[in-house]
């Protein structure tokens, strides 16, 4: 071995070495052509696709903050308010409670001052018409007492009965 | 027993009658360079056949893993985007060193980086990139003075130095290569002999006949081929792909 059909085992045969530097060169333009480009492309719209997805969901959830806030500001508005609708209604409730038992209180007052004043009246009459029968009795006596003759114990019995009869009216 | 080893194959000499250059030869080397190429590139094609945005398919994701990763390697070793453009070279030098290192594998060719033309080419073809972007980043007058720093009289191992880069970048992946094939024919042979003596002892014909066939050679060489075929042959291709990157990265430095 080793004759004309084989090159030495380490030399560099020039056209060789001309040949290798074209395929180095060659063989990169087709790995660029065929794998790096239609693979970055890929990539690159790849990730455009992701920018533009988060892009989206930033602006979704903006504005679903947005609304948050709003609806927030409108249910804290509401409940104030119905704390104010309650507060006045308790308020009027009371002052209309208050109204109540002082009419009541003034009502009554005014039911127990008649009952005090048609009680003091009857009690007057009551004695007016005592009054009357006591003179009426006094009357009746002194006809007695010019009707027939009046001894000591008769008329001490007449006194007694009087002053009886007067303690009984009374 | 004798045992040879030698160089590629010459298929073809075209007579040019070009002083320096010589006689054109179709040497293995060449051929089996193409082939390497058309398996690069029919597999380029054939992982980015059909991409799509989404749902990708298992080839597609191997397609970007391999973008991917030489992005990544060529961005993290210079230190940003800078050299982006140089990713498309470096992964065709590494591509090339990987499956010309491998194709030895198939038994039926020889590896093109188990001759030194073609690892000079590539070293040549970096050395001229080193020097190009030492030239950008300095200007011809700075890469000049580059020489005679830090002082004058070491101009001559400065220059040296610098010649030795693609000497010693070429050498050392032809030096891993070559080994292995010399190895590899040692072990070979070695078995051969080895078998050809143990089956020899069976008298009679049938020792005759089976002393010529290397029982031995089955399975004991692919253990050594692991290390000396793929490890030797990636590690290789990687060594090779980092130090260009190394060396023109440092090289825009300054």
């Amino acid at each position: 071995m080793g004759g004309s059909n084989t090159q030495a085992l380490v030399t560099i045969i020039p056209w060789t070495f001309i040949a290798q530097i074209l395929n180095l060169f060659i063989q990169m333009y087709l790995i660029k052509k065929f794998l790096f480009k239609p693979v970055n492309e890929i990539l690159a719209k790849r990730r455009e696709l992701a920018d533009k997805e988060i892009k989206e969901a930033r602006e979704a959830k903006e504005e679903a903050d947005g609304l948050k806030v709003q609806y927030e500001e409108g249910l804290a508005n509401a409940r104030a308010e119905a704390a104010q609708i309650v507060q006045s209604a308790q308020k009027e409730a009371q002052i209309r409670a208050d109204e109540t038992v002082r009419q009541a209180q003034e009502q009554a007052a005014g039911i127990r001052r008649k009952a005090e004043a048609d009680i003091a009246q009857e009690k007057k009459k009551a004695i007016n018409e005592v009054k009357d029968e006591i003179g009426g009795l006094a009357m009746d006596i002194a006809g007695k007492v010019v009707e027939k003759e009046i001894n000591e114990a008769d008329h001490k019995k007449l006194i007694d009965e009087f002053i009886k009869n007067v303690g009984e009216a009374s | 027993m004798e045992f040879d080893i030698s160089g590629a194959r010459i298929f073809w000499r075209i007579p040019t009658g070009i002083p320096i250059l010589g006689d054109f030869l179709l040497t293995e080397t060449l051929v089996v360079s193409w082939i390497v190429m058309a398996i690069i590139t029919g597999l380029c094609v054939f992982l980015t056949r059909n991409l799509k945005v989404e749902k990708i398919s298992k080839r597609q994701a191997v397609a970007e893993l391999l973008v991917e990763s030489a992005n990544n390697l060529v961005r993290n070793n210079t230190g940003g985007t800078k050299f982006d453009r140089l990713i498309p070279f470096v992964s065709a030098l590494f591509a090339t060193s990987v499956v010309s290192n491998l194709i030895s594998l198939t038994g039926i060719f020889r590896s093109p980086t188990a001759d030194l033309s073609t690892e000079a080419a590539w070293a040549v073809v970096v050395f001229i990139m080193i020097t190009a972007e030492k030239i950008k980043a300095g200007g011809i007058l700075g890469y000049m003075k580059g020489f005679t720093e830090p002082i004058a009289v070491m101009t001559p191992f400065n220059i040296l130095s610098e010649l030795a880069t693609p000497v010693s970048m070429a050498c050392r992946h032809f030096g891993n290569i070559l080994s292995g094939v010399v190895i590899n024919g040692l072990i070979y042979a070695a078995l051969a002999v080895a078998s050809s003596a143990l089956f020899g002892l069976i008298p009679g014909a049938v020792g005759e006949f089976l002393s010529h066939i290397p029982f031995l050679s089955v399975g004991i060489p692919a253990i050594l081929s692991f290390y000396f075929d793929w490890f030797s042959g990636v590690m290789q291709a990687f060594i090779f792909t980092m130090l260009t990157i190394m060396y023109i990265a440092n090289a825009a430095e300054g």
